[in-house]
């Protein structure tokens, strides 16, 4: 468990758009598809995914619908928007942005400066 | 788009809400059996895989409330659940709710109603062609009422149709007629005498028929043009109509058609009934008299269309033959696109604006009181706040919760308000009605009481804005408790200082704006009373007679015996001190006026009014003589004498002695002769045309020298005038064989039908004031009340440990001494420049003494220690034991 990372504020959003960007989700979907690509290295709340998903919906960001999972259940699956593969690029752009920065102030040494 | 699609997930979760909540139940469902399915094929049995599904996703409950605030109308349930408890609030005192909500149904229903009365006579805008470009063209001699009168002679038309600066010289100008001929039994109606381009350049279609034309102008031709509503109200709609034939002032007109239904004329006091061409009363002469319009050309200020008008109308007024009266006044020229200036929107205007600054006053006031309530009862469910905020309640939660309690109360306020305006408003129409007009004609009012989306608007924004004004603060200090003191019993919760100051600073602006209102009310009233007194003749005990002479056939001979027969009878009356005839009476409407030219002084051309007297008439109005003598039976023929006042003799000879002397009449109108008087007596100076203005200089002339049948019968009684009525109606018909008796009042009706504003000031404004001072004492009585209950304890153990019950006394009302002091140091600054803005807008108002301000401060002073005094006599018997046993 120590290897798990806590989530950084704001990042939720981000990793629900880039998981859906992939092909259409349903919510356990977008869980075990963030797991599965971070190599399990994120601690994703399972119950804050779905207030995350009401809102990327309600913002227009995301577009719901209902349909079948593979084991035959009914689901509602998650897909992108236009809105939100524009926001995903931005949101995206931003965050390596900062990651750039935040690693380059780190990984600084005493005689670089 | 995103508005789109915000209002679209708005609308299906309104209408859709158990469906989502099924919705969302499902899909946890599906995400935990899932998870559980995975759980399952590590090797867990199916029951232990649930249980460590629901483990790892967490409290349902939460993430699904969580879901619940994403959702679009999540504001809109809030509110509703904030309506039902702001609701059960309010029901479980309804003590409370009573006071607050008539006090806010007063104030917004007061506002309301003058804002309905001024919209529709000030801010109506006139459904015309291009509205904002029209103009109206007025006259105003010195000395009469502003801002003048729309009046002018044929010559003056044709001298202006030269202008530069008018895209076309509109001829129209409103009238009364008396209808008769096809049911309309000697009906009133409100008629436009226009000119031939009237309705086309205001562009003004008909709904049938035809409507006036050039051609009807110069033909002087028999028609008219009937309004929508007359047609609707009249001929149901009928289109028969066009062709029909109606009798207007005895003369008969063929109807040519129907204006257009928006069209009502171009007065916002009240629809016009019909239209016909200024030329019907005969040829057009150089006497004509027409009313004038005219559009703006573009770019063309008012003040170069004045300028440019003026000059215009200076010439005309220089030609030889002209009045000259008419060269002293000067042209105006003022926006018409919200209506023309009648008479009555003239003598109303300020009026109802200065009843809406005080109706605005008083809505402050009560906001003030109600957040002073407001407060007191956020204090007292302090406890209820803290338990909510230590429970997790947002604060911004707690404040939205206490301002749609606010807003509830100043929306059902507003609503039983509009329902007090229209009341309100139809109560100030009639009182307006009652009064007289310089004209004396009918009084209608169709468009002040026409409240439309300009006025549901204004409401809605006062309540809005009431709302928030008395709610926020309290909401605030609601709002802002500390979770620790839900610990505390209720009664040792304190309050902040910043509380205990906004609580007290309340009640100060109560007084300081109650201080305005009585100041105000003080000063109307005394103003009110100066007029009705200070007169130069006795009102009371005064009966007016007006006869009609018009189908009696007498001579002016005829007229001299047969009068003296009926005065001489009529003294003979018991209960009848005196009698006269004259032709006008005092305050009776409008006065004859010429130019007099005194003997030695040519340069000296004062403008004088006329009156025609029999003798008898100083001594029946009890105006007395100052020098000289009454008229007798040797002035009715030979060289003409006549009687002056005080004002007029100081303005013909300053400090010659009059008696004896000459002057004469330059030119009046209806003879255009020059006549010259010898003056036999001087009187005193009495009001003649209004009561504001001082007396004018004034002469007057013998009845029987000068032709005129006087229909003006006044009669001095020594009891109430009405106890002679029937006596005076028998006498005067044996008298007088058909001479009909037309009118019968008593002086004091006459003076107030001519001060209807004033007296509505006086009136309002008092009432205003005493709903503000008690507004004022219910908002201290209630704050000192509340903080002796408070402080039950701590007086508690003072009288415990010794203190004298007047101590006690003392410190309760020293508090209430220092709010009233407060208040009466903020309001005084306040009146006094209230005062003068009220002297500013009403001509004769009194603007100096700060007599009515002392008044008021000592009717504060006194209204709020009785206030105090119930509070500190409960805290003077608070049992040192009983309030020691709370602990």
């Amino acid at each position: 468990m120590t290897n798990e990372a806590q989530l950084l504020p704001g990042t939720l959003d981000l990793l629900i758009l880039k998981a859906v960007s992939l092909g259409p989700l349903h919510g356990y979907g977008v869980l075990l598809r963030i797991q599965q690509v971070s190599g399990r290295a994120l601690l994703i709340e399972q119950g804050a995914l779905y207030p995350a998903l009401f809102r990327l919906v309600r913002q227009g960001l995301l577009k719901a619908t209902w349909g079948t999972s593979d084991n035959n259940r009914r689901a509602k699956f998650y897909e992108l928007t236009t809105a939100g593969r524009k926001r995903l690029r931005e949101e995206a752009a931003s965050w390596n942005r900062l990651v750039a920065a935040i690693g380059s102030v780190l990984g600084a040494r005493i005689e670089e400066i | 788009m995103k508005l789109l699609s915000s209002l679209r997930s708005l609308i299906s979760t309104l209408f859709h809400h158990d469906h989502i909540e099924s919705e969302m139940e499902e899909e946890l469902r599906l995400h935990i059996e899932n998870r559980a399915d995975d759980l399952e094929r590590s090797g867990l049995s199916r029951t232990e895989a649930v249980r460590q599904a629901r483990i790892e996703f967490g409290g349902q409950e939460r993430f699904k409330e969580e879901i619940r605030d994403e959702r679009a109308s999540r504001w809109l349930e809030t509110l509703w659940t904030d309506l039902r408890y702001a609701a059960r609030m309010l029901r479980k005192s309804p003590g409370f709710t009573a006071v607050a909500l008539l006090t806010l149904a007063l104030g917004i229903g007061a506002n309301t109603a003058i804002f309905t009365m001024m919209n529709g006579l000030m801010l109506h805008t006139l459904p015309v062609r291009d509205p904002a470009r029209l103009v109206e063209i007025l006259h105003h001699y010195p000395d009469e009422p502003e801002p003048g009168f729309n009046g002018f002679l044929w010559d003056d038309y044709q001298a202006m149709r030269g202008n530069r600066v008018l895209s076309d010289l509109i001829i129209g100008s409103l009238n009364f007629c008396v209808l008769s001929g096809h049911g309309f039994a000697s009906q009133t109606a409100f008629v436009g005498n226009v000119g031939g381009t009237f309705f086309e350049s205001l562009g003004v279609k008909p709904a049938i028929g035809r409507l006036i034309i050039p051609q009807d102008i110069t033909d002087s031709a028999p028609v008219a043009v009937v309004s929508w509503s007359f047609w609707k109200s009249r001929f149901n709609l009928n289109p028969a109509i066009v062709g029909q034939k109606i009798i207007a002032d005895d003369k008969p007109l063929t109807i040519v058609g129907v204006a257009q239904r928006e069209f009502y004329g171009l007065s916002n006091q009240a629809k016009q009934d019909l239209w016909m061409p200024f030329s019907l009363g005969g040829p057009i002469s150089s006497e004509t008299g027409v009313g004038l319009y005219g559009y703006l050309n573009p770019g063309v200020t008012i003040q170069q269309a004045r300028a440019d008008l003026s000059t215009l109308f200076q010439a005309s007024n220089n030609r030889p033959g002209a009045d000259p009266f008419m060269r002293r006044s000067d042209l105006r020229v003022v926006p018409a696109g919200h209506g023309i200036s009648t008479p009555v929107t003239q003598m109303l205007s300020t009026p109802l604006i200065v009843l809406m600054a005080t109706v605005s006053l008083l809505l402050l006031l009560a906001c003030a009181n109600l957040a002073g309530l407001l407060m007191a009862r956020g204090a007292s469910r302090q406890h209820e706040m803290a338990v909510r905020v230590s429970l997790g309640a947002a604060r911004s939660r707690l404040l939205r919760q206490n301002l749609t309690e606010s807003l509830l109360l100043s929306i059902i306020g507003s609503a039983i308000g509009i329902f007090f305006a229209y009341a309100a408003t139809g109560a100030l129409v009639r009182v307006f009605a009652s009064g007289r007009f310089i004209t004396d004609l009918p009084v209608r009012f169709d468009m002040l009481r026409n409240p439309d989306a300009r006025v549901l608007v204004f409401t809605a924004a006062i309540a809005l804005l009431t709302g928030l004004l008395c709610g926020l603060a309290p909401a605030i200090s609601a709002s802002n408790v500390s979770p620790a003191s839900a610990l505390l019993p209720s009664a040792k919760i304190g309050q902040t200082k910043r509380q205990r100051f906004f609580g007290r600073g309340l009640v100060a602006a109560q007084v300081a704006l109650s201080l305005v209102l009585v100041s105000l009310a003080c000063l109307f009233v005394s103003y009110l009373s100066t007029l009705r007194n200070d007169l130069g003749f006795e009102r009371n005990n005064l009966l007016l007679v007006t006869l009609d002479f018009a189908q009696s056939g007498y001579n002016p001979a005829q007229y001299s015996h047969l009068s003296q027969v009926l005065l001489a009878r009529l003294n003979a009356v018991p209960g009848v001190s005196s009698a006269t005839f004259s032709e006008m009476s005092p305050m009776e409407g409008p006065a004859a006026s010429a130019v007099a030219v005194p003997e030695g002084h040519p340069e000296k051309q004062p403008q004088i009014v006329i009156n025609n007297i029999a003798p008898g008439y100083f001594k029946t109005y009890a105006t007395p003589f100052l020098a000289g003598r009454d008229f007798s039976s040797r002035d009715e023929v030979g060289s003409r004498v006549a009687i002056i006042n005080q004002t007029a003799a100081r303005d013909f000879f300053g400090t010659e002695n009059p008696i004896g002397k000459h002057f004469t009449l330059d030119h009046i109108t209806q003879t255009k002769e020059p006549k010259t008087f010898e003056v036999i007596g001087v009187v005193a100076d009495a009001k003649y045309k209004d009561l504001e203005q001082p007396a004018p200089p004034t002469i007057y002339g013998n009845l029987i020298r000068e032709g005129e049948l006087g229909s003006q019968l006044a009669i001095r009684t020594k009891l109430d005038p009405a106890s002679v009525d029937a006596v005076v109606r028998q006498t005067e018909s044996d008298v007088f064989k058909n001479v009909p008796i037309v009118r019968m009042m008593e002086m004091n009706q006459q003076i107030d039908s001519t001060i209807v504003p004033q007296r509505l000031f006086a009136a309002l404004s008092a009432s205003f004031g005493a709903l503000g001072v008690l507004l004022a004492v219910v908002g201290l009585y209630g704050l000192l009340a509340y903080a002796v209950a408070r402080r039950t304890h701590e007086i508690g153990v003072r009288i415990a440990l010794g203190a004298e019950r007047t101590d006690v006394v003392r410190i309760v009302l020293r508090d209430a001494v220092w709010m009233i002091c407060a208040g009466l140091a903020i309001g005084a600054p306040l009146a006094f420049w209230g005062k003068r803005i009220a002297a500013s807008l009403i001509p004769g108002l009194p603007i100096a003494g700060a007599l009515p301000i002392i008044v008021a401060a000592a009717v504060m002073i006194a209204v709020g220690l009785i206030a105090a005094y119930l509070p500190a006599r409960r805290a003077m018997h608070v049992d040192p034991l009983i309030a020691l046993r709370y602990e």
